[in-house]
């Protein structure tokens, strides 16, 4: 197949595909009668790569073969150290990667959602392809974004008197450091990007935090992953944060149920204002939310429904993977409302 | 003759799981004027095979077959290699890489799939081939019935062997029934190392097997589409897309096709011609129905057993009846009021009509003139299949609380009457005068006394 020193490599590695992959080389014979005598005249074996070590090293790390069988040969079969040059590879070959794939279409992707006490994070990433959309490795990913927009602004609640949101664009997104090491959010993204072989772009950020008595109604709807990674994580193709404050009398206990109603509505109608209470319920075309038919009675509107429950909606946010943004949206806000 | 005009309509597809539904049903006409008075005396002619370019000849069983994989493991270029091969021996028109990239349907992803985009064929079989772009997509086109694959190939680079998103693809491969896959190893020209081509292989055939299908007995074809395109290397390139294309041949089995089944006509229309009985009137789904035939009638609660005594098919007198066939049955011994649309003519003891099923369901996007919103278990829309209608209930999968437009998802439905629906069938739903979706039914289930009580 290849140049002139091709043919003795050619007879060494066929040697020990003979001991080893048995298997594959009658399946093999099947399909390519003619490829078959190729097998059978190796006397030496050149090929110092375990092969047993090399499947071990790409099952666990999951790197090409190629890559795989390079570290082993440089390493003289530690696995180990074979394992630590792969990982700094990837990075290197991310990055390549990345720069090459860039600009390709990213349509595709996941919203995921983490609540960690009176904090929510809310973060878009997309992809080429549904496919990686549906994988662990990109739901790792998704969450690794998460966890760092989450821990970029622990500590930062103390005494609130109202609530706060802040969105981060793509630019502060990728400077983040993930919670588990120090390495950038856009390295793990370039590493993804190696990994998975598709275009990937962290895409918006949204981080709400509220005073004690306040609480947020949180719903992701979409994909369920197969394994579920973390409770407190969501993933889907839309998600949606209700900022609500309760009247001193409602019962807290039922919040999370009522914020969730509240946030699938949000999802499900996608309102573009709060409205206030006083708005008349309009039609299925309305689009402030209060004014709205809820979704799960539409025999009323949320204003009736919310007031019935004796809590207060404040704000909402709503992202639906892939959808187009207004540019005034992506850019960082500080924002707080007085009550 | 001068009087003459003739005034074809050809239907391009006779896709006709509902009349209202997403199914379109391209019209051509074509008129020839031959003088102005021959306006006066158009006649209507239905005709099937007439086309104005170039008459398909059905002389080759025909297959579906997709190619699933990375987005940059090749499978475009293969789809190029293989018209380009077959371009050779007028078996295919080429199409460049670009033409299949750029056609107007890759670009518009997700609204469908052209399922008639790339075909050829081998010396035994027809092919349509599809490229699979996403996995929500291909659904949506299997369930409206646009795009169908009987087989897949599985393109993995070799180069890269496989990815963690193969997982994926081979889950869909399989939600969609797709029961033989063959693997294309892609790029093998740039791999000159051939145990690594060996424990690609391994891999995949592994995972194959780890996901049900026969890892061992899977045709894995090594070869390199580049070299095919660009005429070099002759062994991985052009022999090795024949070999490809030799074992989908043999390996991927020909559908089992409508004419050995049961005949099911299902109603159109029914007529009362006077001194010699009643007629119904409809297409053929499946089956081939002869005179003399015992057939029984089915739906809206009623079950009536009777004779075909008579065929015709544009005026004439047929012996035979074939699946598809546009026909009027003469039948013995009924009433017009009998007989109603909606119900069905098949054989004796065929099919029983259904209540209550399991159906994945595509709900179309706002884009699509479907619903604004979405919709929770209290909906309740009327289900249009074969030439039938009737309102039905659904209940939502117990992981969902509702359904978004563009969506698709398994619902259960219950109709308020039995009515002839089985497995595998299309049904469209409308709400009001909206269509909101298209389903294709997976199981049949059973009635409970619950699911009773709630029409009453």
């Amino acid at each position: 197949m290849s140049s002139s020193w091709g043919l003795s490599r050619d007879q060494g590695m066929t040697f020990s595909l003979r001991a080893g992959c048995r298997m594959a080389s009658v399946l093999r014979a099947k399909v390519f009668p003619l490829r078959q005598a190729t097998y059978f005249h190796s006397e030496t074996n050149l090929f110092a790569t375990n092969k047993n070590l090399l499947v071990k090293l790409r099952k666990r790390t999951g790197y090409p073969f190629v890559n795989c069988k390079q570290a082993l040969e440089k390493f003289n079969n530690d696995p180990k150290q074979a394992e630590a040059w792969l990982h700094e590879q990837a990075q290197k070959e991310g990055w390549s990667k990345a720069s090459k794939l860039q600009g390709r279409k990213t349509a595709e992707g996941l919203i995921g959602l983490l609540q960690k006490g009176n904090c929510t994070v809310m973060v878009e990433v997309n992809c080429e392809t549904d496919f990686v959309a549906r994988n662990a490795k990109f739901q790792q990913l998704v969450q690794q974004v998460a966890q760092s927009v989450m821990k970029q602004y622990q500590g930062k609640q103390e005494n609130l008197s109202t609530y706060i949101k802040s969105f981060l664009g793509v630019d502060e997104l990728s400077q983040l450091k993930t919670s588990s090491d120090d390495t950038s959010l856009s390295d793990q993204m370039a590493l993804a990007i190696g990994r998975l072989g598709e275009n990937i772009t962290l895409r918006r950020a949204v981080w709400v935090v509220v005073p004690s008595n306040f609480f947020i109604g949180s719903y992701i709807h979409g994909i369920t992953p197969s394994h579920i990674i973390s409770p407190s994580m969501g993933f889907g193709r839309y998600g949606a944060l209700v900022i609500c404050q309760p009247s001193e009398q409602s019962s807290r206990n039922r919040f999370a149920d009522l914020g969730r109603r509240l946030a699938q509505h949000v999802v499900g109608m996608s309102p573009l204002s709060v409205g206030s209470l006083q708005d008349e319920p309009g039609s299925e075309m309305e689009t402030k939310m209060l004014a709205q038919p809820f979704l799960m009675d539409p025999n009323v509107s949320v204003g009736e429904y919310v007031y019935s429950q004796g809590v207060a909606v404040l704000d909402f946010l709503r992202f639906e993977c892939g959808e187009e943004l207004e540019m005034a949206e992506v850019e960082p806000v500080c924002h707080s409302v007085e009550n | 003759m001068a009087s003459l005009v003739m005034l074809s309509v050809c239907r391009t597809a006779v896709l006709r799981s509902c009349s209202l539904g997403l199914q379109q049903l391209s019209l051509q006409t074509k008129q020839t004027y031959l003088s102005p008075a021959s306006c006066f005396y158009r006649i209507l002619h239905r005709n099937y095979a007439v086309e104005a370019k170039k008459v398909f000849v059905r002389d080759k069983p025909h297959v579906n077959i997709g190619t699933i994989g990375h987005v940059d493991h090749g499978k475009t270029t293969l789809t190029a290699a293989i018209t380009k091969i077959l371009a050779e021996t007028g078996d295919a028109k080429f199409k460049k890489y670009e033409e299949i990239d750029n056609a107007p349907e890759e670009k518009a992803r997700g609204i469908t799939i052209n399922a008639s985009h790339v075909e050829y064929s081998t010396a035994n079989r027809h092919y349509a081939h599809i490229d699979c772009p996403g996995h929500a997509d291909y659904v949506k086109n299997m369930i409206t019935g646009t795009a169908q694959m009987d087989g897949c190939i599985l393109v993995v680079a070799a180069t890269d062997g496989q990815m963690p998103q193969t997982r994926e693809h081979l889950l869909l491969a399989k939600q969609i029934g797709v029961e033989h896959v063959v693997v294309f190893m892609n790029k093998a020209d740039v791999v000159d190392d051939k145990e690594m081509l060996d424990l690609v292989e391994l891999e995949i055939r592994e995972l194959l097997t780890e996901f049900g299908y026969d890892g061992e007995q899977t045709p894995v074809i090594i070869g390199s589409a580049l070299c095919a395109l660009e005429n070099r290397n002759p062994d991985l390139g052009i022999n090795s897309v024949l070999k490809l294309l030799d074992s989908v041949d043999n390996y991927i089995p020909i559908p089992s096709r409508d004419l050995v089944e049961p005949f099911l006509f299902p109603i159109e229309a029914t007529y009362s011609i006077p001194g010699r009985g009643t007629v119904v009137t409809g297409i053929l789904e499946r089956g081939i129905i002869k005179k003399g035939d015992d057939c029984e009638f089915i739906g809206h609660n009623k079950y009536i057993k009777s004779t075909v005594t008579g065929i015709e098919m544009f005026h004439q007198s047929l012996e035979r009846a074939e699946a598809g066939d546009n026909l009027g049955a003469l039948v013995r011994g009924l009433k017009r009021e009998d007989v109603r649309r909606g119900m069905v003519m098949c054989k004796p003891g065929s099919i029983k009509p259904h209540q209550k099923i399991e159906a994945q369901v595509y709900v179309l996007s706002k884009a699509e003139g479907g619903r604004h919103t979405p919709f929770v278990s209290t909906f309740m829309p009327i289900m249009f299949s074969l030439t039938w209608d009737m309102n039905c209930r659904i209940t939502l999968p117990a992981s969902k609380e509702m359904v978004m437009p563009g969506e698709d998802t398994p619902l259960t439905l219950i109709l308020r009457q039995p009515m002839v629906i089985e497995k595998g069938q299309r049904f469209t739903l409308r709400d009001g005068n909206r269509t909101i979706g298209t389903g294709l039914v997976t199981n049949i289930l059973e009635m409970t006394p619950d699911d009773q009580a709630k029409w009453n």
